[in-house]
């Protein structure tokens, strides 16, 4: 156990004063992912403010007399003398937002009791256009429809013969959880692997290629103790990475102006005792996982840059099971509990909308930890051969 | 003492390195039934060219490599049966500097102290014994990327010898250095013969060799070819130098290899 510890102490040592390392797994995580989500959405709101006061340059073709002031509003600056086609070149000049057409037979229809048709010509890269005009038009067919009941005398009732009172008896933390639970494994099981990622190729091909490992292989210590060592050493940098990604986020989004309560809410609940234990269950032996599959991987790399090309395209293999957590129907069950990766993302997002199946997260735990120590011993066996750890 | 019996290195060969070195043989010998004894007290040169398989010689002396056949009996202990207790026995030192680029000299030797299950106290007092004999103590709280190649040189010295291990082996130790260094690893070598160590070591370089060299091995593409003390050599050779002996003996060897014994 000692000689265990010697070396985790002395890697631990070496790779947090390795730049690259402490970028991947503290800086990035605990600045720049928070940075992120306040600027994004700070930045989201502001321009959707801005589009939302800007006044719209619109161009009214056929309009009838009567519905003349519909658009008079400090919201619209309406053009004149243009058709539709000049109109519609306006638009691809952004020199004009949008032409509202009513068809020719507007009126008419309109009287006769049937449909009347306006056409809207607008770009639909043009932020909120569309529902700010749809809800001109949509206040002047409510009018036309209130019209309508008065004239046939029926009460506005008989045309609506169902109405749908939702009762939705989902918890807010169901809801949330379920809803956006996926994104928060995506990101941190993301920079888990990252962080785990420059150790396994500094503590295994740097050594080999700097010649170190030469002189650590004379020591009296056995292979496996000084492999395990290095494993730990790996996958306590990818803990702390995948921690303080967790804790960037959450404490990003706790500082989000206008943040609904019932998210305030479950965001404080994933700061409670029983989520950080459930959560470290899945998130120590996914760390060892990666430590032990990378350094497995790297170890037969000749030099650092031939382990990151083997690496790097490891990474889209991870995401691409946290993505698939994500997407809403796919779930935590018998068999999507022993699919590394998935597993965890889905499990996570049980966790925090509180609908985990306690034996089906035992099964996630259970199936992690028996990949993190078959692909540890695996990493033993190719740390075993001659031809792997020489250059 | 290290006792080499009749060892070999047998590498098989992939079809890419068959083609690179243009042959049908399944199977190269790095080295191929080497047998020498090093005595303590005594500095034991192991010369060759380059890819002579001097270096796989010292790798499997020091565990590092497992022999395809033979065995080696370092300090009493197998390589085979007991590698681990050979290892608390030896020092390694290669000439390419090998250290912890982020750690420092006091940093390094500790963790090497630590691996050999070294007491606090034992090793404080060696480490205060090498630092003072090499010069360490103004640069020790550096990191290595900050030392220069003759620094990096005696910190790999220190963190070889903390332990204070019986048996020392030496791969081309002075490769590369500047004269004051490599004289310093001369005169360390040359103290380590006074307190009874067994020292092995590789070199290129001949006037080390002269200096310091008691018994003498040559290996050419992984056959040892003459193997005695280096007083019979010069006596045998006193018409020639080192150098042009080395080649001569070099050149005149065939498959069948000559070899001289002690």
């Amino acid at each position: 156990m000692n000689t265990v510890f010697t070396v985790l102490k002395k890697e631990l040592t070496d790779t947090l004063r390795d730049k690259r390392t402490l970028l991947s797994a503290i800086i990035l995580p605990a600045i720049v992912i928070p940075l992120l989500i306040f600027g994004v959405t700070k930045l989201q709101k502001s321009l959707m403010d801005k589009a939302g006061e800007k006044p719209l340059r619109i161009a009214l073709i056929g309009v009838p007399a009567t519905y003349q002031n519909t658009f008079n509003d400090s919201k619209y600056k309406l053009q004149q003398n243009l058709t539709v086609a000049t109109g519609k070149d306006a638009i691809q000049k952004d020199s004009l937002d949008a032409v509202v057409e009513f068809q020719p037979d507007f009126l008419t229809k309109v009287n006769d009791m049937k449909s009347g048709e306006v056409k809207l010509y607008f770009k639909s890269t043009n932020l909120l256009l569309y529902s700010r005009i749809a809800e001109k038009l949509d206040s002047l067919k409510a009018e036309l429809l209130k019209g309508r009941i008065q004239q046939l005398k029926i009460s506005e009732q008989a045309l609506t013969p169902l109405v749908i009172s939702k009762q939705d008896i989902a918890s807010p933390k169901e809801q949330i959880g379920k809803l956006v639970g996926g994104f928060l494994p995506y990101i941190f099981i993301l920079f888990c692997f990252i962080g785990c990622m420059y150790p396994a190729i500094d503590l295994i091909t740097g050594e080999k290629e700097k010649g170190t490992m030469e002189t650590l292989l004379t020591v009296p210590a056995s292979r496996f103790k000084i492999l395990v060592g290095k494993i730990i050493a790996i996958s306590l940098v990818g803990l702390c990475a995948a921690t303080m990604t967790i804790l960037g986020m959450v404490t990003a989004l706790k500082l989000l102006p206008d943040i609904p309560k019932e998210f305030l809410g479950v965001l404080n609940d994933m700061l409670s005792l029983k989520f950080v234990a459930m959560l470290y269950c899945m998130l120590i032996p996914l760390s060892i996982f990666f430590a032990g599959m990378l350094s497995a991987m790297v170890i037969s790399a000749k030099s650092f840059k031939e382990a990151q090309s083997m690496v790097t395209p490891m990474t889209f293999v991870i995401i691409i099971p946290a993505i698939l957590a994500t997407i809403p129907g796919i779930e935590l069950n018998w068999q999507t509990s022993f699919i590394p990766v998935l597993n965890i993302a889905l499990a996570t997002k049980e966790i925090i909308a509180g609908t985990i199946n306690i034996w089906q997260y035992a099964v996630v735990v259970i199936s992690l930890i028996v990949l993190a120590l078959v692909t540890a011993f695996f990493s033993y066996k190719q740390f075993s051969k001659e031809s792997m750890v020489l250059k | 003492m290290i006792d080499v019996q009749n060892v070999s290195k047998q590498y098989q060969l992939s079809n890419k390195q068959k083609k690179e070195l243009q042959t049908n043989d399944t199977s190269v010998f790095a080295v191929n039934k080497v047998s020498l004894t090093c005595q303590p007290g005594r500095v034991f040169s192991l010369l060759g060219a380059n890819g002579a398989g001097k270096t796989t010689t010292l790798r499997m002396i020091s565990t590092i490599l497992k022999p395809t056949e033979g065995d080696i009996i370092v300090g009493g202990e197998s390589i085979l049966n007991n590698p681990e207790k050979v290892r608390s026995k030896i020092g390694f030192l290669t000439g390419s500097t090998n250290l912890y680029d982020r750690l420092t000299p006091g940093e390094i030797v500790k963790y090497f102290a630590d691996l050999h299950g070294m007491d606090k106290q034992k090793f404080e007092h060696r480490k205060q014994l090498l630092f003072d004999q090499l010069n360490i103590n103004d640069f020790a709280k550096k990191r290595i990327s900050q030392l220069s190649t003759g620094m990096k040189q005696k910190v790999s010295i220190a963190r070889s010898m903390i332990h204070d291990p019986a048996i020392v082996i030496f791969d081309e130790p002075t490769s590369g250095l500047d004269v004051i260094t490599a004289h310093s690893i001369i005169e360390l070598i040359k103290q380590c013969r006074q307190e009874g160590k067994t020292i092995i070591f590789s070199s290129h370089i001949m006037s080390e060799v002269d200096l310091l060299c008691d018994d003498l091995a040559i290996i050419s593409k992984g056959k040892l070819i003459y193997n005695n003390t280096m007083t019979n050599f010069r006596n045998e050779f006193s018409h020639q130098s080192l150098t042009e002996a080395f080649i001569e003996i070099v050149n005149t060897s065939t498959n069948a290899a000559i070899v001289h014994q002690a």
